[in-house]
């Protein structure tokens, strides 16, 4: 009886406030004619922090610049937490080595070397972008790792986990494409038991399609690290190459 | 007081310090072995004849009556590694280093010819020994491809020995850039790289911005699959390009410049920063240019693998660093381009052509070619076709010139069905279009383009709707994903090709991807998404047979399409000879000996490999409902 009242009560304090919901699609809000509705960056339920890394790419791509990144955000960012620094730094293997990049951010400072540039020759040095030394290189050069990030991710040629030791790249340009590209690379993904972009698990072999190594008179062409380039390709022959490589290695 | 004939003197006497007397350089009447050292004689073994050539040379004791030079790009891919004799100018073609002695004694130490590596007729079989008489050679008209083939890319002594760096110092010398400006647009010299815009235009409009400061740029982004001409120049002659960025560059009034290179092109970076180097040492480039009082420079920037980055604003963002997406235009990078400067970009091809068009005069120039497509433009002719290379000829050619006279026609046996040109922004033309001019207007009023200048011939084994899936396929990995039509609407195009190619294509199919096409063309800011349609709109427009026959009989009639084909073993034509089975990957092949084979469908994964390596073309596709149908009833 008494909680019977106490709904009452509620429903009758509300019955002469105004309404809020809209009875959407009868009724509707009457918006301004350009309005978009309203930017809000997320905050993560389980943390409580944002989403939003700052990382700028909304307001270099919105094709009206409606969007300015404030960085100095009213969020805090998660402290430095000493046991997440750790366990990421140990799930890099193996380490790398930032001396390496003595030479490379000397260039950048004394020649005016671009920050392409200096992936390139980061990718050069340590064969993929370790994410140590991509820290390193956004602190070195006053760039935020979101930022550097974008970057890297936006380019086929650099890659962020480490490649085998032999690198297979099949050329799926036109001329080759035509000539039975696509059958060359189900012969090595079939033979090495791995898909394109991936690595085998005794990090011999690497799988990769690029778009066109410009030898299209030999199509179809099938690259082996940097120099060893084989043309008019078959899946078999495409069989006996990672069999021969296999055997190079002292496997089978 | 310096008079104005002073200083043009003191020019021609820099152009004289830079070439070093001393040096040995090529040339027509010396014993010369000339090895093609193009990325695709690499690939096929040219560091082995070099080195036989070398050693061979050496035992017989004519090492230093005869020089050895490893030249750029000859263009004749397909024949590769090639060999040019001269002064005679005998053509050897897939030299391997076992030939090499025999090639020593017939033709250097002898007067005969090593027939057996000499170039052969692909129709009539008939051996041709000089090139001069190669109708691949003799069907071309070769300005920016004259010196390639002839000089050490790696040496600007031979470069300077032809003549090179003589329309710079003319130009410097003159000091007049508007004059300069005026003759390119005289020409009539149009952009390479697709567009096709008018060059003196473009330097006009960058020497009009405000600004002390402009940049000019080489894009030599060259990422359309099926083209490698800028390729070949950078590594043939690297100085050609040079020469023209510099001309552009005192046209203009930049003192920067850069070459965008894609990093898949090793051999080409080199030479290029190998040419760059040695013309800075001799006074090429620099504070003062040939001892004038203009000052430049060219960086070498390499791409990173992304093919958007051959469109000039997201080629612009790539060099300052960022990821390479387009921008809205305007502003044109002629008034706003790198780094916020005036920036004049034009493609390899297009530097090129410069220096040609200054000695020679606008008038030769813009006699060749028709309307408003004048000179010449260089294709790479790829694909089933006999000859295929580097084709140079003069604008207005038609496409049967090209692929017939000068490409030898098709490769044996096969049937000409179409011809893609422009890669993934172009289209697929049939034979009956085979007549068509090669002229800007002409080709993109027929649904194709230019382009970039990629030709890759097609026979009756190309499935058409296949093709037009790979490119598609390509655009869609390769769209930068700033605009939403490009992004999603190349995506649902690609998902309704590959439904097609599965068999599962519906009624209404073909008229979804004409609509989508259109509202990409619309909605899209740069040429990657606003061509990304084209291959599916011409595939529609002249092979609109093909795509009903995937859509209504579940028939591929090119037998490509693996959901839509069987193989089979011709039991009359089988002669038992167990190789397929042997060579089968999956061990889905049966039968004795001397006895017709039998693929068990089921197993079976379409490798193609038994249909490769059958000796006697006894097994087959079958493809389509009668197709199955017919089977099931024998």
């Amino acid at each position: 009886m008494l909680g019977m009242l106490k709904a009452l009560k509620t429903t009758v304090r509300h019955l002469p406030m105004k309404k809020i919901t809209v009875q959407y699609p009868e009724e509707r809000e009457q918006l301004p004619e350009r309005s978009r509705g309203l930017f809000r960056t997320i905050i993560d339920p389980a943390s409580d922090d944002p989403r939003c890394r700052a990382c700028t790419l909304c307001e270099t791509n919105c094709p009206v610049q409606v969007i300015r990144v404030n960085y100095e955000s009213k969020y805090e960012l998660p402290a430095p937490n000493e046991a997440r620094i750790a366990a990421v730094r140990a799930d890099l293997q193996p380490k790398p080595d930032l001396a390496l990049l003595g030479p490379i951010l000397d260039e950048y400072r004394d020649a005016g070397w671009g920050m392409m540039a200096v992936l390139q020759h980061m990718q050069e040095a340590y064969g993929y972008l370790p994410r140590l030394a991509l820290t390193e290189i956004a602190v070195q050069t006053g760039t935020s790792l979101s930022q550097l990030y974008g970057v890297v991710s936006f380019y086929n040629q650099f890659r962020l986990s480490p490649v085998g030791k032999h690198i297979i790249t099949v050329c799926h340009g036109t001329a080759c494409h035509v000539a039975g590209a696509p059958l060359i690379t189900a012969a090595f993904s079939e033979e090495l038991g791995i898909e394109v972009g991936k690595t085998t698990k005794d990090r011999l072999f690497t799988l990769q399609a690029v778009s066109c190594v410009g030898a299209c008179a030999l199509a179809p062409v099938v690259r082996v690290g940097d120099d060893e380039t084989h043309g008019r390709m078959t899946p078999d022959k495409a069989r006996s190459l990672v069999r021969d490589l296999r055997k190079l290695e002292g496997l089978e | 007081m310096i008079t104005v004939t002073d200083k043009a003197s003191a020019i021609m006497a820099g152009l004289k310090r830079a070439y070093h007397a001393d040096a040995v350089v090529a040339h027509e009447g010396a014993l010369e072995v000339r090895i093609c050292a193009g990325t695709a004689c690499h690939a096929s073994g040219r560091p082995a004849v070099t080195a036989a050539f070398k050693e061979e040379l050496a035992t017989c004791g004519l090492a230093d009556k005869v020089r050895v030079v490893e030249t750029g790009c000859h263009g004749f891919c397909e024949q590769g590694p090639i060999v040019v004799l001269q002064p005679k100018g005998i053509f050897y073609a897939r030299v391997r280093a076992d030939d090499v002695a025999k090639i020593i004694a017939a033709s250097i130490e002898g007067d005969g010819f090593h027939e057996k590596r000499l170039y052969r007729d692909p129709q009539s079989g008939e051996p041709i020994p000089y090139e001069k008489d190669i109708p691949f050679y003799a069907g071309q008209r070769r300005l920016v491809l004259a010196l390639n083939g002839k000089v050490d890319p790696y040496s600007i002594d031979d470069y300077l020995s032809q003549g090179g760096y003589k329309a710079l110092a003319g130009v410097l010398a003159d000091n007049d850039p508007e004059d300069v400006i005026e003759s390119i647009t005289a020409s009539g010299l149009r952009g390479r790289g697709g567009a096709g815009f008018t060059t003196g235009t473009k330097w006009h409009l960058t020497r009009l911005s405000a600004g002390d400061e402009k940049y000019v740029i080489c894009n030599a982004d060259e990422g359309d699959p099926g083209a490698f001409m800028d390729r070949s120049v950078l590594e043939g002659n690297p100085h050609v390009v040079i020469e023209g960025m510099i001309i552009a560059a005192f046209a203009i009034g930049a003192s920067e410049g850069y070459v965008y290179v894609r990093a898949e092109y090793p051999f080409a970076v080199d030479r290029l920063r190998h040419a760059l180097d040695q013309a800075r040492q001799r006074g090429i480039l620099g504070p003062s240019v040939l001892g004038s009082d203009f000052a430049f420079d060219v960086f070498v920037n390499e791409g990173a693998g992304a093919f958007v980055c051959g469109e000039e604003t997201a080629l612009m963002q790539s060099i300052e660093g960022k990821r390479g997406m387009p921008r809205t235009r305007p502003p044109y990078p002629a008034v706003s381009g790198l780094w916020g400067k005036p920036t004049n970009i034009n493609n390899v091809e297009t530097y090129a052509n410069v220096p040609w068009i200054l000695t020679h005069g606008a008038d030769e120039f813009f006699a060749m070619g028709i309307d408003k497509s004048r000179g010449t433009k260089i294709f790479s002719l790829t694909g089933k076709v006999a000859n295929g290379g580097l084709v140079e000829v003069p604008m207005g050619s038609t496409l049967r010139h090209v692929i017939f006279t000068v490409g030898g026609g098709m490769l044996p046996g096969r049937e000409f069905k179409a011809v893609q040109l422009g890669g993934p922004s172009g289209g697929c033309l049939p034979a009956d279009m085979l007549d068509t001019p090669i002229d800007y207007e002409i080709l993109t009023a027929s649904g194709a383009i230019v382009g970039s200048g990629g030709l890759v011939v097609v026979d009756d084994t190309t499935c058409m709707v296949d093709l037009a899936r790979f490119f598609l396929q390509f655009t869609q990995d390769e769209s930068c994903g700033k605009c939403v039509p490009c992004r999603l609407g190349t995506k649902r195009m690609l998902e309704t090709l590959e439904r097609i190619c599965e068999g599962e294509g519906r009624e209404g199919d073909i008229a979804l991807l004409e609509e989508l096409s259109h509202y990409i063309i619309d909605g899209t800011l740069c040429a990657l998404g606003g061509t990304a349609p084209n291959p599916v709109l011409t595939t529609l427009k002249y092979f609109r047979h093909e795509v009903e026959a995937h859509i209504d009989e579940k028939c591929c009639p090119a037998g490509r399409c693996k959901a839509l084909i069987t193989y089979y073993i011709d039991a009359e034509a089988c002669t038992g000879c167990m190789l397929c089975a042997k060579k089968c990957p999956t061990n889905c092949i049966t039968g004795e000996k001397k006895q017709p084979h039998v693929i068990d469908t089921a197993a079976c994964i379409k490798c193609d490999t038994c249909r490769q390596v059958c000796n006697f073309d006894a097994v087959k596709v079958r493809s389509g409902i009668k197709a199955d149908a017919t089977a099931e009833k024998a």
